[in-house]
């Protein structure tokens, strides 16, 4: 299957590409009297492969679960949509069109690779419970419809020979494959990625960024990603954020970020 | 050899997702049920009242007990209380609607339990792991305790037992003194069957993946978009509903009369053993655990009389609980998974002999 015959695509919601997706206004966000985040604004334009680098601790996993509603900031806003919100349940931020994988991954390792996607559509399933009850019938044609889209992602992401296998027995690769493919069978507006290639070798790490591209490109999925592998990124982001100690430093197209002094510094500290 | 899915193509999605996609597992399966309908025939009364119809009651719990512990991941203790409200909301049912049919009634009697049960699941939303066992071994005291204090319940009577009335369907007797043990048996079996059927198909489709989200990652099924409220206390009514059920069919269909002993903790370890034993996260695990906990002791203890041991009554049960917890501890340390994986793992084996490679 080539990436022409995929149906799966971002929802149409009515903003132009390269407008305004997210914005995040002052955002502050403190853990008792660690300030995790601090007075951090900037955009997401619809469209683009938006990187947030740091170094370790910088708060960018934070800035992400701020994002689709894990942590609530005691300061700021954030609009998404046009639509202003600040304290918003997970499920709201996915049911709003925010997904994300994890740095860690958080596979629902019983459940084989075929569930894992299939979990990401519960949201677009919606018969009712004496249907399920019942299963022959409605229950089961949704189950088929979704199905099909599924198999597009298993495709797609080239993992249909570990479709039946129980996702906690694969090894991390593809782990972080299937977490990417339970990600958009959601079939987000904007994908959050927290390291997607993370303790990868150089193949996995061509591939990963192959299909952040190709989601990118085809499903027309608006991307911010975390990301520690400077290469990958210069490539990928079209615009770069830094932050360090929960603050903004820089923000602005790879090459300029590149040579921020104040980036430099962070990264390679400076002499006392 | 002769289980092998060579040759079996599935060309469309349908088929596929069948529950069971392997030709000879529907043959296997149908087998089993046209067995279990033929028992009657060749079974005595005390086979099917001692054996047959406690150990298909305890399956349903053991069921019930494993859509919540299993599926949905939230640990239980009182599933002997949520039995129990089945029961007494069954004989209530009888008092006030005599000329119902106690078939219907057992049924209505599970959402009784559903009710309690969803009260009870919601520091779930808090709670997580041993500290909700132990709220849940909090329901259990204080519905035992309700059995004996609210004396509604069992209709004033000084016994404090919930005796069964006699009823029919179709003529012939199915509960009460009357009944044979076939009509309870056939009661029984059609009410299991229906119930593991329906069981099976909320296991596999949205709301069954939703409890299996949160056992295995809270954080991250809340990002699909799963509200826990909604899968846990779904899982925590259906569970309750299956062993409300089962607790009505235990006093209607087997015991035929009950007082509050009947449904206390201990029950609720049998049960959990049951599940334990039989495999978390799968239907027929409840079943083999069901027949390990149920029916092993009764072979055990008619064991010596078999082999012409002359041994005291009292002396059988010791060697029995001794033989039966070495046991369990020896297969827990061979097989922590239970029955379920074994059988899965005989399964696959099964698939490549004799090259256990290919």
């Amino acid at each position: 299957m080539t990436a022409h015959d995929i149906t799966l695509h971002a929802p149409d919601d009515g903003i132009a590409e390269g407008a305004e997706l997210l914005r995040v206004d002052d955002v502050t966000l403190r853990f008792g009297g660690v300030t995790a985040i601090e007075d951090v604004s900037f955009n997401i334009n619809k469209g683009e492969i938006r990187a947030i680098i740091g170094p370790n601790g910088a708060g960018k996993t934070s800035m992400l679960n701020v994002i689709n509603g894990f942590y609530h900031p005691q300061e700021g806003t954030i609009t998404f949509r046009g639509e202003k919100r600040r304290a918003m349940k997970t499920y709201e931020a996915a049911a709003s069109g925010i997904a994300r994988t994890f740095q860690n991954v958080a596979l629902f390792t019983g459940m084989s690779t075929l569930d894992n996607i299939m979990s990401g559509r519960s949201l677009k399933m919606n018969k009712s419970f004496l249907a399920q009850m019942i299963y022959f019938g409605p229950a089961r044609d949704e189950e088929i419809e979704h199905r099909r889209k599924v198999e597009e992602i298993i495709d797609f992401l080239e993992i249909a020979h570990i479709r039946r296998q129980p996702v906690g027995k694969l090894p991390y690769g593809l782990q972080k494959r299937v977490e990417l493919g339970r990600a958009l069978a959601l079939e987000p507006d904007l994908l959050l990625l927290d390291e997607p290639m993370a303790g990868m070798n150089l193949e996995e790490k061509e591939d990963m960024s192959r299909f952040i591209i190709e989601v990118n490109e085809t499903f027309g999925t608006t991307i911010a990603l975390i990301e520690h592998d400077m290469g990958v990124v210069m490539d990928l982001a079209d615009r770069v954020v830094v932050l360090d100690y929960g603050k903004k430093i820089a923000d602005g197209a790879p090459a300029e970020v590149q040579a921020n002094q104040a980036v430099i510094d962070a990264y390679l500290g400076v002499p006392h | 050899m002769f289980y092998r899915e060579a040759g079996q193509f599935k060309t469309n999605h349908k088929a596929d997702q069948a529950i069971f996609p392997i030709f000879q597992d529907r043959v296997g399966l149908s087998m089993i049920v046209a067995v279990a309908f033929l028992v009657p025939m060749f079974g005595s009364d005390f086979f099917l009242n001692s054996i047959m119809i406690p150990f298909l009651i305890f399956s349903l719990a053991a069921i019930g007990l494993n859509i919540l512990t299993g599926y949905c991941g939230q640990l239980s203790l009182g599933t002997g209380a949520f039995m129990g409200v089945g029961a007494y909301s069954c004989y209530k049912l009888v008092t006030i609607f005599p000329e119902v049919n106690i078939l219907i009634h057992i049924l209505l009697s599970g959402f009784f339990a559903a009710a309690v049960g969803c009260v009870f699941g919601l520091p779930s939303l808090r709670i997580k792991g041993l500290y909700l066992a132990i709220t849940t071994l909090a329901a259990q005291f204080f519905l035992e305790w309700c059995f004996i204090r609210i004396r509604w319940l069992y209709n004033y009577n000084d016994s404090g037992a919930i005796e069964v009335p006699n009823s029919t369907l179709f003529g012939i007797g199915i509960s009460g003194s009357q009944a044979t043990p076939t009509a309870r048996y056939y009661a029984v079996l059609a009410i299991v069957v229906l119930l593991t059927w329906i069981a099976s198909n909320v296991i596999r489709g949205r709301i069954g993946r939703s409890w299996m989200m949160i056992r295995d990652m809270d954080i991250a099924a809340e990002l699909m978009g799963i509200k826990p409220l909604n899968a846990k206390l779904s899982a925590f009514a259906m569970s309750s509903y299956y062993c409300g059920v089962a607790g009505a069919l235990m006093v209607f269909m087997w015991l035929g009369a009950a007082e509050v002993e009947s449904f206390n903790i201990d029950v609720s370890f049998q049960v959990l053993f049951m599940v334990i034993i039989g495999g978390l996260g799968s239907l027929i695990g409840c079943f083999m655990g069901a027949a390990f906990i149920w029916a092993l002791p009764i072979i055990i203890r008619a064991f010596p009389g078999f082999i012409g041991l002359e041994i005291g009554a009292a002396t059988v049960e010791h060697i029995a609980s001794v033989v039966i917890g070495a046991l369990i501890i020896a297969f827990l340390i061979l097989e922590p998974h239970g029955f379920a994986r074994l059988w899965q793992i005989t399964k696959e084996k099964l698939r490549t002999w004799p090259f256990p490679y290919s």
